[in-house]
């Protein structure tokens, strides 16, 4: 189990949870930032202070967002346990999910 | 030593995951609180220890720390303010298969319990006891706890705290202590190779682990954690290797040939034969209790973590079984309903 952090955190990152987290498992990624499944303790603190309330435990994540649940998990494919992101700079590349998100126009 | 008191406690029978040992209780601690990287922790360092779950006791006293057996998928026992380690004695010595855990704070542990900590270390029962420190009472909301800081301001100490408090591992270590160690609760891997230290040892192991209260005394530990501050701050133990740290690895301890006290010293190529070697192993308790008393207990620069000492000595589970064993080759099987309805009794004149 984990949390996991959905759709409207996308081209938002407002980064409250990442001054939240005790064990520094939320990761940024060029538009998005994810919660390293495995390093994820489960204490909830990233869930309240997200201003945008992109963040669910993962057994109440709404239908709409379930492939976050996946996109969360896969984006640290071949990264395995980073074991924290203070030391880790910035994932390269978004989870497909996201790529897939419509970036807002800026008119 | 014998072979490893472990071996008395059955295998599981198939590969264990960390999702074994998850109970189906919901956890309750505030959001964010250091308890939940350490319960996160042990559960997933369990499966390593193969053991079968129904082997496996948690027992704990009173305070948010103590809520940690619900959350295990063994058996448990939510016990009695500071008598954990009283309940896990009786527990480790009539059951020696059993894998006994003792999960306790610093107040269960240090203040009401303190007495029945002391005697379990100095007994060398077969028990690992994991010390959630997070200087302060948070179940109670606030108050603080024997390991607060002088001139602390708490809801119990509203112009300051007037105690010196208790450095649990020096504690420990005074107690006879044949394990002791100290890790902290966000990292998640020092945290569990002193845990597989410590389930390794046989008689009680002693694991401070320094806590993070988010709520009543956040950032307690923070020195120890800021990743740049903690290159000065934390003095890393490996046993066998050179005492050495900061960010460019230039600070060494050394022992004073004065006083036989140890001192932190920057290291130059006149000294650097001088740095301290640590060595776990050895009988005497003198050097790991100078290690102890490196760190400054206000601002934890110079903190010790990992494991101060690690001995050898008989184990109190070992020598009453061989007691009770020899016992009864003496004299043989006793009767206990015997002894109860026997006539060996007292008057007492009203």
């Amino acid at each position: 189990m984990a949390y996991v952090i959905a759709q409207p955190c996308v081209d938002i990152k407002d980064k409250a949870c990442l001054d939240e987290c005790p064990v520094d498992c939320i990761y940024e990624g060029p538009r998005k930032m994810y919660i390293q499944p495995d390093e994820c303790v489960d204490c909830g603190a990233c869930e309240p202070v997200c201003p945008v309330e992109a963040v669910f435990y993962e057994d109440d994540l709404p239908e709409a967002f379930s492939e976050y649940r996946v996109a969360d998990r896969e984006v640290f494919d071949g990264l395995g346990l980073p074991g924290g992101s203070r030391d880790h700079a910035p994932l390269a590349a978004d989870h497909a999910v996201v790529d897939a998100v419509p970036v807002p126009s800026r008119t | 030593m014998s072979e490893s008191l472990l071996n008395l406690v059955p295998k599981a029978e198939a590969v264990q995951t960390m999702k074994d040992f998850k109970s189906d209780q919901e956890v309750r601690w505030c959001p964010g609180c250091g308890d939940y990287a350490v319960l996160a922790a042990v559960q997933g360092f369990m499966p390593e220890l193969g053991l079968a779950k129904e082997n496996i006791v948690f027992v704990s006293g009173i305070g948010c720390s103590s809520r940690f057996p619900y959350y295990m998928n063994t058996y448990g026992m939510h016990s009695i303010h500071g008598r954990a380690p009283a309940i896990a004695t009786g527990l480790a010595t009539s059951r020696r298969d059993l894998s006994v855990w003792v999960v306790t704070g610093d107040g269960d542990a240090l203040s009401i319990g303190g007495n029945h900590l002391i005697h379990a270390l100095r007994r060398n029962v077969n028990l690992k006891i994991l010390l959630f420190n997070n200087r302060i009472y948070g179940l109670t909301k606030g108050q603080y706890s024997p390991t607060s800081e002088v001139g602390k301001i708490t809801k119990s100490t509203p112009m300051g705290s007037l105690d010196a408090p208790f450095n649990p591992v020096s504690l420990a270590i005074g107690a006879e202590a044949t394990f002791v160690a100290r890790t902290v609760d966000s990292d998640r891997k020092h945290l569990t190779e002193v845990l597989r230290r410590a389930a390794e040892h046989d008689g009680t192991a002693l694991v401070e682990i320094y806590q993070n209260c988010n709520i009543f005394n956040d950032g307690a530990f923070e020195a120890l954690k800021d990743k740049d501050q903690a290159k000065e701050a934390v003095i890393r133990l490996e046993h066998g290797q050179p005492i050495r740290f900061g960010a460019k690895n230039d600070k060494g301890v050394v022992r004073d040939p004065a006083t036989g006290d140890l001192q932190v010293v920057t290291v130059t190529p006149d000294n650097e034969d001088r740095i301290l070697v640590h060595d776990a192993h050895t009988p005497s308790p003198t050097t790991a209790f100078a290690l102890s008393r490196l760190a400054d207990p206000d601002t934890l620069h110079h903190t010790p973590i990992g494991v101060f000492r690690s001995v050898e000595r008989p184990v109190y589970d070992t020598l009453m079984a061989d007691q009770l064993d020899h016992a009864v080759e003496q004299h043989g099987k006793s009767d206990l309903t015997a002894l109860l309805t026997g006539n060996d009794t007292w008057s007492v004149a009203g």
